[in-house]
């Protein structure tokens, strides 16, 4: 299926000739699949790139006039960015990439879809503030970031998860027209999300970004936060191997190793009632090992001895405004540490986290778990109560090891992070697992094994499970678990009619 | 050469995670000179970055995508200046650069390369330089006596750049071995080009013949030490010549020698007529891609172990100091730097077969230099000094490294 020329010479009038194209190879940047997705990407009909909002309108009200299917993307670095059938269109905002503004005052940057986190964080840093950022890397999109995932990430320990924070939007209906949200809506400035009336946020959001989304934002505003941290650092040598100094004598990390996880899970909920700690988290161990490495041979290397020494490893990053605030934090974190049985990591594991230490540096080496192959999984992804995710993370015996001894993912059964916000009142669980992509054969067990992750959740009433997932979930337990989904379906169909605007797929 | 096939494993692994497209985080400095890949930031579309090439060469093993169609015009458009590689490669494994390199092989092997690039290459094959110009005017202008040892062990090689566009740039070089007291000689007639243009554009069988024609001579004249003020020739030598064939001696850039030399006493800088704050560009040949290249012949097992290990060239041990050191050795000089530096250098564009693409690239790097509150950029590469130079635009004068350095030793105009 393509586009009619008539339509495409439509939609080349709106962006320029420059910034659409139905070329194969142009389309072929766009459909490749990746190897953590077991399906095969549809390709798009054609790309188009608009530059405004208006632009944006344009083309939707093209779409709509003749059942095009359009899909929105920037990084691309989820699945949901890509076509699920033919005859779409592809809208690629990355040429919407500015920073409207950067109110420090009243806590807000106004941001296009297409600012990438390494372009809106550093302009906060140097003003003293931070928002939540996602473990996407330095490409992921800061507006996608809000309004298309839950938002887990490794500084909302003292904040809580990106969604949270989402304020006024400007927003293309599904059926091309502009709407302004919250206090935009009233001419009143960006700085909430809600306006005169119900709210409509979560509506236009969706549950989970592209699992409900409709239209398209082309604007939003984001509440940003008090940077924790030096807002400099000192760099030293060349990637992979650099180093990151922070410049500051007030900030520390500690890296410890928990007895059980009993013990972490008492650690996390003592330092957040004492709110001590920029960050906090029981760590991935597997994660761990590929992060303090520059290559899958050094990492096969380092896990063994990761394995024996840090189990259940603990982060704690703390960063208060003075030395003698760093003082008191230490002292209240190795009290609660002895008190619950806390070991401290060898010097060289912990010596790794202090030279790199700066949260969206760590968080972007997370992406080289994928040095080991690129099969990858991140599964849970629920939240719930920091005692709740602990014990979703001590059920993960009952279901892995099978799936470990029989080859299917990789020996790591205790890859799981516990991440505690709002000091401790809530958390969130990832169990990440890794399986070899180059084996046909994994496939199939890949699958069982998720399947197999969500019974044990089921059978424990564990609220555990992904949002991406909940769908297969409430298929099995019926509406009585949670009616949401056929809630959005209705909202969907009243709101685009003609399923064109970021298609569910039918079930 | 290693054939498009031998990159699957690359190709099936990339997630689309955009690293070949941003400048990393350790890096970044704000919401401007973000962008590492220069034709990522000038078209928009994902096809041009190194993800975009790796799909494109995925669907061309497959069948699916076909020269032909512009495809040919985005490989060459692309300047293979190896950011997105050094960018994947600090979180993947994977070899995103060689895919493009293979790529490009195969483009050549279908017949599909595009008319300027063939004639190039022909150029290079038929008159020993990189612009077709007469062999004779290659050394014929270089004076009879430049102070050359007979039988020093150690070559200048000027390349075609600085033997034809550039002869400051020789004669620079010259005075700095000279005053340095470095015994050397020059090919003269016999340099031909050290091929890089045809290898880096998938050339492969004029390539091959090039480099053993090379390697055969500098090891009949017993050279020990290739010595070059060309960022272009260096990496050419160090990264590309093992694809072929072992090359018989070493190779240093003329900023590590000149380095020693300084440290030992044996150059004496005086200030030149610049004075104040430069900034340095990082050649890609000098830098991320001057790593040498060992071949590696091996099994990938599951989950990415590689049996034997391989040795990973990801840029981290380019020739980013050397320069550097020159630079702040010059009284008066004072280095500053652009944000986007050493490995995570922004590409000058030089090697681009698009005319307009070529100019923004150069004016995109002029723009950062500019903001970088320098009052001129420096290099070491002539064909970058090409791309920077503004020439009739007004901004910053740009200078090679080798010329700045020449002028240092008399204390002369810059």
């Amino acid at each position: 299926m393509s586009l009619s020329r008539d339509i495409y010479t439509q939609l080349e009038a709106i962006v320029g000739a420059e910034n659409i194209s139905d070329k194969e190879y142009i389309l072929a940047g766009n459909r490749n699949r990746t190897p953590e997705y077991p399906f095969e990407y549809h390709t798009a009909d054609a790309i188009i790139m608009p530059a405004s909002t208006e632009q944006v309108r344009d083309i939707i009200l093209i779409c709509n006039q003749n059942d095009i299917c359009f899909v929105t993307t920037v990084s691309g670095a989820s699945a949901d960015a890509y076509p699920n059938r033919g005859g779409t269109l592809l809208i690629d905002l990355k040429r919407m990439n500015q920073i409207i503004e950067i109110n420090t005052e009243d806590c807000y940057a106004v941001i296009e879809p297409g600012v990438r986190h390494v372009q809106l964080y550093p302009e906060l840093r140097q003003q003293g503030f931070s928002y939540a950022i996602a473990a996407v890397g330095p490409g992921g999109s800061v507006l996608s970031n809000f309004t298309s995932t839950a938002g887990e990430n490794h500084n909302m320990y003292g904040a809580s998860r990106a969604n949270r924070y989402l304020l006024g939007m400007e927003y293309v209906t599904p059926e091309g027209e502009i709407l302004r949200t919250g206090s935009l809506q009233t001419g009143s400035g960006w700085f909430c999300p809600d306006g005169p009336g119900p709210s409509i946020r979560g509506l236009l959001r969706g549950f989970y970004g592209n699992h409900g989304q409709m239209g398209v934002i082309t604007k939003a505003a984001i509440a940003i936060l008090p940077c924790r941290g030096p807002r400099d650092f000192t760099l030293e040598g060349h990637t992979p191997n650099h180093k990151v100094y922070q410049n500051s004598d007030s900030t520390q990390v500690y890296l410890f190793n928990c007895p059980d996880l009993d013990a972490a899970c008492e650690a996390i909920l003592r330092m957040g009632e004492v709110e001590i700690a920029a960050s906090v988290t029981k760590f991935f161990y597997l994660t761990l090992a590929v992060m303090m490495t520059d290559s899958a041979n050094a990492f096969h290397e380092l896990w063994p001895r990761i394995r024996r020494e840090l189990p259940i490893p603990l982060v704690v990053y703390l960063a208060p405004e003075s030395t003698e605030e760093l003082a008191y934090e230490e002292k209240l974190l190795f009290e609660i540490a002895e008190e619950t049985g806390l070991v401290r990591a060898a010097s060289d594991l912990e010596n790794w986290f202090r030279c790199h230490m700066d949260f969206f540096m760590v968080v972007g080496m997370l992406q080289r778990v994928l040095r080991l192959g690129g099969g990858w999984m991140p599964i849970k992804l629920g939240a719930d109560s920091v005692t709740h995710m602990f014990e979703v993370g001590k059920s993960v015996p009952e279901f892995i090891y099978k799936y470990t001894e029989n080859g299917t993912i990789f020996d790591a059964p205790d890859n799981f992070q516990i991440a505690p916000m709002e000091y401790g009142h809530f958390a969130y669980i990832e169990l990440l697992f890794m399986y070899d992509r180059t084996n046909p054969e994994v496939g199939k067990g890949v699958a069982e094994f998720r399947q197999a992750s969500r019974d044990t959740d089921i059978a424990h009433h564990f609220h555990a499970e992904t949002p991406g997932c909940l769908n297969a979930v409430t298929q099995q337990l019926g509406p009585l678990y949670m009616n949401y989904h056929l809630w959005l379906r209705k909202l969907r169909e009243a709101f685009d009619p003609r399923n064109l605007a970021n298609p569910i797929l039918k079930e | 050469m290693n054939k498009l096939s031998d990159f699957r494993y690359t190709m099936d692994s990339c997630n689309h995670c955009g690293q070949c497209k941003w400048i990393l985080p350790h890096k970044m400095h704000g919401w401007d000179f973000a962008e590492i890949c220069p034709i990522y930031q000038h078209y928009g579309f994902d096809a041009y970055s190194g993800q975009g090439l790796l799909n494109n060469a995925k669907e061309v093993l497959n069948g699916t995508v076909s020269y032909g169609d512009g495809l040919e015009h985005l490989l060459y458009t692309c300047t293979a200046c190896g950011a997105c590689d050094i960018n994947c490669k600090s979180v993947r494994d994977m070899d995103v650069l060689d895919t493009i390199y293979a790529l490009r092989a195969d483009c050549a092997e279908k017949g599909a390369l595009p008319e300027s690039v063939k004639k190039k290459g022909d150029a290079v094959t038929n008159t020993h330089n990189f612009y077709g110009l007469p062999h004779e005017e290659r050394s014929s202008w270089l004076p009879a006596d430049c102070g050359e040892a007979p039988d020093a062990d150690t070559v200048l090689y000027l390349g075609c750049a600085a033997s034809y566009q550039h002869k400051e740039i020789a004669l620079a070089a010259i005075q700095i071995l000279q005053k340095g007291q470095v015994p050397f000689r020059l090919l003269r007639e016999e340099e031909w080009c050290c091929g890089s243009f045809l290898w880096r554009t998938g050339q492969t069988e004029a390539a091959k013949a090039l480099v053993h024609r090379n390697v055969e001579l500098l090891r009949s004249q017993g050279v020990k030490t290739i010595i070059t003020a060309c960022g272009e020739c260096f990496g050419s030598f160090r990264n590309g010549y093992p694809r072929f064939e072992e090359l018989p001696c070493e190779v240093r850039h003329i900023s590590e020698v000149a380095v020693e030399l300084i440290a030992n006493g044996k150059l004496q800088l005086h200030p030149v007529s610049l004075n104040g704050p430069v900034t340095y560009h990082d050649p890609c040949m000098l830098g991320r891609q001057s790593e040498e290249y060992v071949p590696w012949d091996g099994e990938i097992k599951p989950y990415g172990l590689l049996d034997p290990p391989k040795v990973w060239r990801r840029g981290e041990h380019g020739v980013y100091d050397a320069p550097r050191a020159v630079l702040k050795a010059i009284p008066g000089l004072e280095l500053i730097e652009m944000t986007r530096n050493n490995e995570e250098s922004f590409c000058c564009g030089a090697q681009s077969i698009d005319e307009e693409f070529r100019a923004w690239a150069g004016a995109e790097r002029r723009r950062e230099a500019a903001q970088s509150n320098a009052l001129a950029l420096v290099t070491a590469c002539p064909f970058c000094l090409d791309a920077l130079d503004a020439k009739e635009e007004s901004g910053l004068p740009c200078y090679d490294l080798s010329v700045l350095l020449a002028s240092a030793l008399e204390g002369g105009e810059a």
